[in-house]
């Protein structure tokens, strides 16, 4: 009784937990040849994380399910499987594992995969998300928030984007199960984004800008192609907002304590 | 089962910023004039090489010493004394080379009376009462940040920190402490509002203010904190309110320790009792109970213990140290079931959990409220546990103690321990002052 319950393991299992939803509704759309995906990442993924454990004395973790899914979920499809072990790979040997584990890595490793896959095989054609599996992002971020896994400041950040945005008359019919899974599996997993309460204001806000602003003027680009390079580049700017709010903090001590 | 670090916690709580930690036993609160007064029949205070405390000892072992009276002086500073927690026999007084003092213990005896400090001018005159403070050992009442050690004879603090709550899971109110004695608390508030030109903050739950707020100098803030911990902690009410620097340090004391002083200033008698609460999920029932500093632990636990290993800690269940006396500054005693510890984890599990540290932070809305929502809590654990000196001090680093980050410890299973680290880089940055 003497310690408390959230360790690295607690808050993977947690999210776990928030993203069951989406992780059930895929499912029941994308029925065996889902599971199989799923199952294909599982392995590629345990198996760096059975070598690093070897290697490197690194415990494994169960983030790796989190990368896994999130993989199975958006993954471009008719990929060969070289190219899929070969990014995979990819995304969590370097995004992660050699940074030390999930806690100490700068962006997710799902993302940077996904990132690779973008554009190392162009032609690969993205999923198209089934309508319900972005309804089922909802529930998934509430339950993210109400335990504490998920910043309020990124999802509200975000939809606070969108809503500006579709009151100006932009139209995000066609992709919104991609932004919102994107949003609640990649951009709001906590160790990627920024850490003070302003920058996650405005690590939504990014997001949501970005998303915004592909939407609009890039053409031709999928649903999930737009929403995982917007996520991609929020990630990246997510240490800059930490600065950006503690600079802010501390300015704000300057003039009130001197 | 209770899930502390949950944002709808913090939501129905309005802005306030903490968590609850569920503690097992924690007394029921009572009329203070029900309050058990039990006098141990031994104190001690020990102190180890690290704390290489010299010390000139003015009694010997076998003397018999009033409640109150000088027990010996610090070598580094001779105007401070420490005095006797009660009347009795000095039984043991144990020092190592260069004076530094191991342990001294006194047997109890009521016999040896009570001894009478002279008050004087000290209510009026700053420096008497430095020297009044200093003479009864009430000195080591207050605690100076940055670093946390005792104020020097002739530090002038830049403000004033006088907690009058306290949020550890299972603490005593410090009102309950004080109840009866409003008129020596204000005296003692008063007094030391002397000893610094800056601001005295009291801090207080929200309700009847403790202190009738147009009698006072205009620099006594009386401030409301909300009952949750860390925000009674003084680390985090300085944090935000005044923060410490080297050079303008911060003093915090109990409100039992002011009234202390008030009384000592009234009657010239060091107060005898300080209201301890015992919890912890191997009593039976928690209960307060008035007891002297440097008390026996085993005596104050008597009767309330459940047969089984036990562990006693001196201090709540999240900062508290396994003792057996009483630790000065402590007002908690907390018995924990002592849990058989697994013989011989696998090589490979051990060498797994060895092998990655520090363990790495993951920032969940329980760590942010582990450190009452005025730090940007992330960025200083994560500073914290790189060993970064130069951000942890912008973040303000320097207004906390180890004890201000023992939720956050317990909340993110931190290995190793975030309030470990503090301490040692509060020395490293300490030592890089002096030099």
């Amino acid at each position: 009784m003497s310690r408390g319950i959230w360790d690295r393991e607690t808050v993977a299992l947690v999210l776990l937990g928030a993203i069951f939803p989406i992780a059930v509704t895929w499912l029941s759309v994308a029925g065996a040849e889902g599971l199989w995906r799923l199952v294909f990442f599982l392995v590629v993924a345990g198996i760096w994380h059975l070598v690093w454990m070897l290697a490197r004395a690194q415990p494994p973790s169960f983030a790796g399910v989190l990368t896994a899914l999130a993989l199975a979920l958006l993954a471009p499809q008719e990929l060969g499987l070289p190219a899929l072990v070969l990014s995979t790979s990819f995304g969590v040997v370097m995004a992660e594992l050699a940074f030390g584990g999930w806690g100490r890595n700068v962006l997710n490793p799902a993302v940077v995969t996904l990132a690779f896959m973008g554009f190392g095989y162009p032609a690969a054609p993205w999923p198209e998300l089934a309508v319900q599996i972005g309804w089922a992002a909802l529930p998934a971020a509430l339950i993210g928030m109400v335990f504490g896994v998920m910043a309020p400041g990124i999802l509200l950040g975000a939809a606070l984007a969108f809503g500006v945005a579709w009151l100006a008359g932009v139209d995000f019919t066609a992709s919104y199960a991609a932004i919102a899974v994107v949003l609640v599996v990649l951009v709001a997993e906590p160790v990627a984004s920024a850490a003070t309460a302003p920058g996650r204001w405005l690590n939504g806000l990014l997001y949501g800008g970005l998303v915004t602003l592909f939407v609009v003027a890039w053409e031709g680009a999928a649903p999930v192609q737009l929403a995982v390079s917007a996520a991609l580049f929020t990630s990246l700017a997510a240490p800059l907002f930490d600065e950006i709010a503690i600079g802010l903090w501390v300015l704000k001590r300057k003039k009130r304590h001197g | 089962m209770q899930v502390p670090g949950v944002w709808t916690q913090a939501w129905a709580r309005g802005l306030s910023r903490g968590l609850d930690v569920p503690v097992a036993n924690a007394p029921a609160p009572v009329e203070p004039a029900e309050i058990e007064t039990r006098i141990s029949e031994e104190a001690a205070l020990l102190a180890s090489a690290e704390d290489d405390l010299r010390i000139e000892p003015l009694v010997a072992r076998g003397d018999s010493v009033a409640q109150g009276a000088p027990l010996f002086r610090f070598r580094r500073h001779p105007e401070v004394a420490i005095t006797a927690p009660m009347a009795g026999m000095v039984a043991h007084l144990d020092l190592d080379l260069g004076h530094r003092l191991r342990r001294i213990a006194l047997f109890h005896d009521d016999g040896a009376g009570r001894y009478r400090h002279d008050p004087g001018a000290a209510a009026q005159e700053p420096a008497a009462l430095r020297r009044l403070l200093q003479d009864s050992g009430l000195w080591q009442a207050f605690r100076s940040r940055p670093f946390g050690r005792f104020p020097l004879p002739a530090e002038v603090p830049a403000a004033l920190c006088v907690m009058v709550l306290d949020t550890r899971p299972g603490a005593a109110d410090p009102r309950l402490a004080i109840a009866g004695g409003e008129r020596a608390f204000e005296i003692g508030v008063r007094a030391i509002s002397q000893l610094t030109e800056g601001p005295v903050l009291i801090c207080q739950e929200a309700g009847a203010e403790v202190i009738a707020r147009n009698i006072l100098p205009r620099r006594v803030k009386i401030l409301t904190v909300p009952r949750i911990h860390p925000q009674g902690l003084a680390g985090v009410q300085v944090h935000r309110h005044f923060p410490a620097r080297p050079g303008a340090p911060v003093w915090d004391i109990g409100a039992e320790d002011v009234l202390a002083i008030g009384e000592l200033l009234e009657t010239g008698y060091l107060r005898q009792t300080r209201l301890v609460s015992v919890s912890g999920d191997a009593l039976r029932e928690g209960r307060l109970i008035r007891t002297q500093p440097w008390a026996d632990l085993r005596g104050l636990c008597r009767g309330l213990l459940r047969p089984g290993p036990s562990a006693i800690l001196s201090g709540s269940l999240l900062e508290g140290q396994e003792a057996r006396w009483l630790r000065p500054g402590d007002r908690q005693v907390t018995a924990r079931v002592r849990r058989e510890r697994k013989e011989g984890a696998h090589w490979f599990r051990s060498a797994l959990s060895r092998a990655s540290r520090p363990l790495p932070l993951i920032p969940t809305a329980a760590a942010d409220q582990a450190l009452g929502g005025g730090v940007a809590a992330m960025p200083l654990l994560r500073a914290l546990s790189s060993g970064d000196a130069e951000t942890a001090i912008r973040l303000g680093v320097l207004s906390l103690l180890p004890e201000d980050l023992a939720l956050a410890d317990y909340v993110t299973c931190a290995q190793p321990a975030l309030s470990a680290l503090l301490a040692g880089l509060l020395e490293r940055i300490e030592q890089e002052e002096v030099a």
